[in-house]
């Protein structure tokens, strides 16, 4: 990204602000909370977010808010469509001149991956398909966070989760929501993770500039859902990083660019034995052959990376 | 009808008490009702758990506000006015508090009606919300109180509960419940069960009657933002981060960005951490390059805070 015109170019160059207000009902340590207030802070004030039911959905209690302008509460499944009226009513209004332009807003959904990667899949399709100028969040906690952790389709193979609790955990595989959108053609689409601020901020700049459907993704690591100490949530998170686990790229012109290429590449064992949820693949014994695999696989990924 | 009150933090496993007691209740042939109460069950937050146990059908719903035993898993609750901890206490109500400090200094300090016993706290940590087996403890200590539950009952309910946890787990849940049951044999079935909910008892609310308005005239807190920040989660905090700043290298971007909650404010490069709405974390402990800041059990930082 270095060609970018950017004005983040080292860590002095972050925010300083703190627009998002304090007082949260978010867990002690939530990687999704961290990720939002750095976001916000480059985002600024003038935008509307809309809300897919999830943990989030607490920050807005009324007559609690942390945000400084508005914020609309959906169902699960249909915050693409509730953003898609806001912009509307937005366009309409400028339109018929009963709100100057300079106090146009940004349409901002923000929701969990059990929306994004499941049920609000295809409010999504049809809002990308319709161009709809909009910014898409989404914290990745890898699970039904707010109703205690049950799997979702962004759970990663092996992990326990409370539909997933015995024996090897999750059988499945996570989904692959960032090539999903790309498949869309979208405007923009980038992954970020809030332990790793300057990119994700450069990120969330450039998304800015561009009109239509543009997807931030940040992997939020959570220490009620994932099991592990409330301190380590930035540690595990440069360990997704580092180890290869979460890539960061971004979609742009075309082109999936990598934002950062661990290298060395740290091993996955160093990242999952931080978690509780993954604390069966070490103890009582080691599962070798399980380990082996979920490392062939992250590897298998940087064999090729999509550049 | 019996009704219990469990005050604990997040992650001390009150829910898990509410429910061995309601099992071991069960068990012995009551009626059970037994629930946490949602809110932010967040780790170190203030947390309710209530059991109602009848012979007959429990016709009552909701939080409890007349217990006849509440029994609180940190003693620290009981100073923060949302926690609520002394709300609905009377001379027939049982008070037990898990504490390092004794029964009469409690008495002494709280003035309360209700009778208070404390039951010893064995272990201490320096993070409260990870006080090891204290939900066990508190339900094995409750059932003794009650007087209507066996031991068996209680190891039974249990294991009923735990049992997923896996065996080596579940047996040292149990010998922390039962040693808890048993410390408390001198004062079993101090606990009365309370009447029976009668509608001639019901006192409305004080409503106070305010003419219609338009909600922007009545209530402009409604469009109002950042109002999160009239919440105090620096109540969560068992631990706190403290910063040297003879050590601190000013490189706020640091431990500003990576707050998750935005606790660290930043003035001319220097950072400060608001106590009101920190809720402990400690990544910033984990994520400061030179070491500058430490974690402080909030017991100890708070009595070596000047009055103000
Ligand atoms: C259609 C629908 N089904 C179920 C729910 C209940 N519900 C509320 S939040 C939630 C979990 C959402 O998971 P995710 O989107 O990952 O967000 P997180 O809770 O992890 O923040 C569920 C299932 C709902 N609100 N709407
Ligand atoms: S459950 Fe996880 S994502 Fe939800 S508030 Fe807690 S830490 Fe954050
Ligand atoms: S990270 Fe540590 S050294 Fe840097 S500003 Fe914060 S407290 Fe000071
Ligand atoms: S412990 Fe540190 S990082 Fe956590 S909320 Fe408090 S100031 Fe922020
Ligand atoms: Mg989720």
């Amino acid at each position: 990204m270095s060609d970018v015109e950017t004005r983040f170019h080292r860590f002095k160059d972050l925010p300083s602000t703190q627009l998002l207000g304090t007082g949260t009902p978010m867990c002690a340590g939530c990687g999704g909370l961290q990720a939002l207030h750095e976001i916000y802070d480059v985002l600024g004030e003038k935008t509307v977010f809309v809300n897919a039911a999830g943990c989030m959905t607490l920050l807005s209690v009324y007559p609690f808010t942390p945000f400084r302008g508005s914020w609309l509460y959906t169902a699960m499944a249909s915050a693409p469509a509730g953003a898609q009226g806001v912009r509307d009513a937005l366009d309409i209004l400028l339109e018929q001149e009963r709100m100057p332009p300079e106090e146009d807003l940004r349409v901002v959904v923000l929701t969990g991956d059990g929306a994004a990667y499941g049920m609000g899949l295809s409010a999504t399709s049809g809002a990308i398909e319709r161009g709809l100028d909009f910014l898409y969040i989404v914290y990745d906690n890898e699970g039904y966070g707010n109703t205690g952790q049950q799997y979702s389709g962004a759970t990663p193979h092996a992990a326990r989760t409370a539909t997933s609790r015995m024996g090897g955990g999750f059988r499945g595989d996570k989904k692959d929501l960032f090539d999903i959108w790309v498949a869309h053609r979208p405007a923009y689409a980038a992954t970020v993770i809030g332990a790793e601020p300057l990119d994700l901020a450069r990120k969330v700049e450039r998304a800015m500039a561009i009109k239509g459907p543009k997807l931030i993704l940040a992997l939020a690591p959570c220490p009620t859902g994932w099991d592990f100490d409330p301190k380590l949530t930035v540690d595990i998170g440069r360990l997704a990083v580092r180890t290869g686990i979460w890539p960061l790229k971004e979609y742009v012109d075309g082109r999936v660019v990598h934002s950062k290429t661990p290298h060395p590449r740290k091993p996955v064992k160093e990242y999952l034995s931080l978690q509780g949820r993954f604390a069966h693949l070490f103890e009582p014994q080691r599962n070798a052959a399980e380990l082996t695999r979920m490392q062939a696989k992250v590897d298998e990924y940087w064999a090729d990376p999509a550049t | 009808m019996y009704r219990i009150r469990f005050h604990g933090r997040g992650g001390q496993g009150m829910k898990t008490a509410s429910r061995i007691l309601g099992s071991a209740l069960f068990a012995e042939g009551f009626e059970v009702q037994d629930a946490p109460r949602y809110g932010a069950e967040r780790r170190g937050a203030p947390i309710f758990a209530y059991v109602r146990a009848d012979r007959r059908p429990i016709n009552e719903r909701g939080i409890i506000r007349r217990p006849d035993l509440v029994v609180v898993a940190d003693d620290t609750l009981i100073p923060v006015p949302a926690a609520g901890v002394l709300a609905g206490l009377d001379a027939y109500s049982v008070l037990l508090i898990h504490s390092h400090e004794s029964a009469d200094t409690w008495r002494r300090r709280l003035n309360t009606p209700a009778r208070v016993l404390v039951l010893p706290l064995i272990e201490e940590s320096a993070d409260r919300a990870d006080l090891p087996y204290v939900g066990a403890v508190c339900a094995g200590a409750a059932a003794c109180l009650l007087g209507v539950i066996s031991e068996d009952a209680l190891a039974t309910a249990l294991r009923d509960e735990l049992g997923p946890l896996g065996e080596a787990v579940v047996q040292r849940n149990l010998d922390k419940a039962l040693a808890a049951y048993r410390q408390m044999v001198e004062v079993c079935g101090v606990v009365t069960e309370g009447r029976e909910a009668n509608a001639a008892d019901y006192t409305p609310p004080e409503w106070i009657s305010l003419a219609f308005e338009g909600a922007n005239v009545s209530a402009p807190v409604i469009h109002a933002g950042l109002t999160s920040s009239a919440v105090k989660t620096g109540l969560w905090r068992t631990l706190r981060p403290v910063i040297d700043y003879d050590r601190c290298g000013r490189c706020w971007w640091v431990c500003s960005s990576l707050c998750p909650d935005g606790a660290i404010q930043v003035e001319e490069g220097r950072p400060t951490i608001d106590y009101d709405h920190c809720k402990g974390c400690l990544v910033c402990v984990a994520v400061c390059p030179p070491h500058a800041i430490e974690a402080q059990p909030e017991r100890t930082a708070e009595s070596l805070e000047t009055p103000k």
